[in-house]
């Protein structure tokens, strides 16, 4: 297998963009129309993933420590799908006469060699980590929804019970799929640590626009039934650090800081904790109240509340949410002013550009990158 | 009859002739001297339009020759040969028409496959047009959600400028409540002789001054509350058409959900 050829290859296929996850899924429904079931309608996103993948794999075909651990989490995550062996040589012969429609001429039998041993590979190393993983967890988890809380008119509280226990770290989150949306997968972090009953809380804000958040906001009842990946991501507590511990929150990214920040509360001694929880407007502080009663209980947490489009203390006359009196300011600079944050471990999580923006803050201010956890979500929660 | 593709024309035509078997003269049917047919003979009695079965044939009888003469009627047999020799050459032609047929059709199915469009070439025009249908689906469902978007900023921002507009207006109203309760209260105050009949002896045995303040505070917290109920139910009522109209654009926008649950595998 010559790794450049591959490449070089591929770079000139991926030039023609779109048209070639489009050509790609095409001949694979031609080919074998009873897949095309396990996708949603539209294909747009999907068709950006698939290309983003390709490349992502291709440009680590030669570094296969890096490449084995990604494709096998691919292939654990593709089993929620209901993806299993057999669909795999359907994809890899359209994968290989999308590549060879798109090569042209350039296309002969050591290229469409050296593709179906990096192809063999793919599938083998993705089927192997989900066939693993099969012995260990179901493909997906049936849950039902046992709480709805509309804490504002755009952000609502669930909490849902799976149907055999999912196992995961305060901070990490799963795709969620609704049965009014089948086929549109979206991912949500455990706004709790796990607990005996297994019940798992979902902080989830309405996005405009956005099929899957518009539902779980507006009209999801108790009773109604969601299917649930398995756990993935990275924003989870250093356990190993005896440092203190910054938690910046913004919006509904509060999620899973505040799994994180009980799972610090229940150690024998947390370490001092500090939590910035920005809106903003006073009415986006949803879940101020509990914070604040937290921070009343825990000596060890201290609660910054923040708003950046609000005259500070201005509380709506209906919405007297805690006691606290919120900051006037972005998450960034009302972080900056609280000082010094060089021995601490900070934990980001919320919009991409508030993320973007307090992590830059807070290097400026001397905190080590590798000291800093951030995650961002946008998209992934439309 | 039986077959609508049988080409031939001459079947019919010979058959339909008027009943060649009747009418040429040669094949003269039954003797009118023995009009039972099943008698003398058995000749098909099929006659124009239906075809010569093998069990027709079976049955054929022939009417003795005439008196003197041996064997069977010579006029009959040669009719009936020269029957069977139509309805053979009918069945002939058929077959060749049949033949070409065949043929035609083989040449054409042959055609589809090397001659006219190739496999490869087919695929690539299901592919295309699949692709087609896919973009289509991807920009019906683009304008919907883009649609959506608009839709629901647009509520929120209608319902950010009720909400500021109810606040400002609140406010408004808590200010001239305000004023206008001291107001009242202070003219109460300044004006009212000291009651009459007051039902306690209480309030009466106080201190004027004390007994005044006390009416004052009275008056101005019902004045107050009254304002502040008055402001409280359309504030209220505000919110509450906003939410009405924010749930109703989002339930417009949104396509009812499928209620399909998704399979199980």
């Amino acid at each position: 297998m010559d790794a450049q050829r591959l490449k070089d290859s591929f770079a000139h296929v991926a030039r023609q963009g779109d048209a070639v996850a489009l050509f790609f899924y095409s001949d694979l429904f031609v080919r074998n129309p009873q897949l095309r079931d396990m996708f949603p309608i539209g294909m747009s996103v999907q068709r950006e993933k698939l290309l983003g993948a390709l490349g992502g794999i291709v440009a680590q075909v030669d570094d296969l420590p890096s490449l084995v651990p990604f494709l096998q989490q691919l292939g654990r995550d593709h089993r929620k799908f209901g993806i299993v062996a057999e669909h795999y040589p359907a994809v890899g012969a359209s994968l290989l006469a999308t590549l060879k429609y798109f090569c042209g001429t350039a296309w002969n039998d050591d290229l469409a060699e050296d593709w179906n041993a990096a192809y063999t590979l793919v599938s083998k190393v993705m089927l192997e980590a989900a066939n693993e993983d099969a012995l260990r967890s179901p493909a997906w988890w049936n849950a039902q929804v046992i709480g709805v809380e509309r804490r504002r008119f755009d952000i609502a509280m669930l909490r849902v019970v799976p149907d055999q226990p999912l196992p995961y770290l305060p901070g990490q989150s799963v795709a969620v799929e609704t049965t009014s949306r089948p086929r549109h997968w979206r991912y949500y972090s455990m706004a709790n640590a796990p607990r005996a009953d297994h019940t798992i809380d979902f902080h989830v804000r309405l996005v405009d626009g956005g099929p899957v958040s518009s539902v779980l906001v507006r009209s999801l009842h108790v009773g109604d039934r969601l299917r649930l990946g398995a756990p993935v991501g990275t924003l989870t507590l250093n356990e190993d650090s005896p440092r203190d511990v910054l938690l910046v929150a913004g919006s509904t990214g509060l999620a899973p800081l505040k799994a994180i920040l009980e799972q610090l509360a229940r150690r024998p001694s947390p370490p001092r904790t500090h939590l910035f929880f920005g809106a903003r407007t006073h009415e986006g502080l949803y879940d101020l109240e509990e914070l604040s009663k937290l921070a009343m209980e825990l000596r060890w947490l201290t609660l910054v509340p923040a708003v950046s489009d609000e005259p500070p203390g201005t509380l709506p006359g209906l919405h007297r949410a805690g006691t606290a009196q919120a900051e006037h300011g972005t998450l960034p600079d009302v972080v900056g002013r609280r000082g010094l944050w060089i021995d601490h471990d900070a934990y980001v999580c919320g919009p991409p550009v508030m993320v973007a923006r307090t992590n830059e803050r807070l290097v400026q201010l001397g905190v080590n990158r590798d000291r800093i956890r951030m995650e961002t979500f946008a998209e992934a929660q439309r | 009859m039986n077959s609508p593709h049988t080409p031939a024309g001459h079947h019919y035509s010979t058959s339909s002739d008027g009943g060649v078997r009747h009418d040429d003269g040669r094949y003269t049917g039954p003797d009118p001297a023995e009009p039972d047919r099943t008698g003398g003979h058995n000749l098909p009695a099929t006659m124009g339009e239906s075809r010569l079965t093998p069990a027709e044939l079976q049955s054929v009888t022939f009417p003795r020759a005439p008196l003197g003469r041996r064997g069977y009627d010579e006029e009959r047999v040669r009719s009936f040969l020269q029957y069977i020799e139509r309805e053979l050459a009918q069945i002939f032609s058929e077959r060749t028409a049949l033949a070409d047929e065949v043929a035609r059709l083989r040449e054409r199915l042959s055609g589809v496959s090397s001659g006219g469009v190739p496999p490869e070439e087919a695929h690539f025009q299901a592919v295309r047009i699949l692709s087609q249908a896919q973009q289509t689906a991807d920009l019906y469902v683009a304008d919907a959600e883009r649609y959506t978007r608009e839709l629901a900023q647009e509520a929120r921002q209608y319902r950010e400028a009720i909400l500021s507009d109810a606040k400002s207006q609140a406010e408004l109203l808590l200010d001239e409540a305000h004023r206008r309760a001291s107001a009242v209260a202070e003219t109460a105050a300044a004006a009212a002789p000291p009651p009459q009949h007051v039902p306690s002896g209480d309030p009466s045995s106080l201190p004027d001054d004390v007994r005044r303040q006390m009416e004052r505070e009275i008056a101005y917290l019902r004045t107050y509350s009254e304002v502040y109920r008055t402001h409280l139910r359309s504030y209220l009522e505000s919110l509450l058409r906003n939410v009405d109209e924010w749930e109703r654009s989002e339930r417009d926008a949104l396509p009812t959900g499928a209620t399909e649950p998704p399979r199980p595998r």
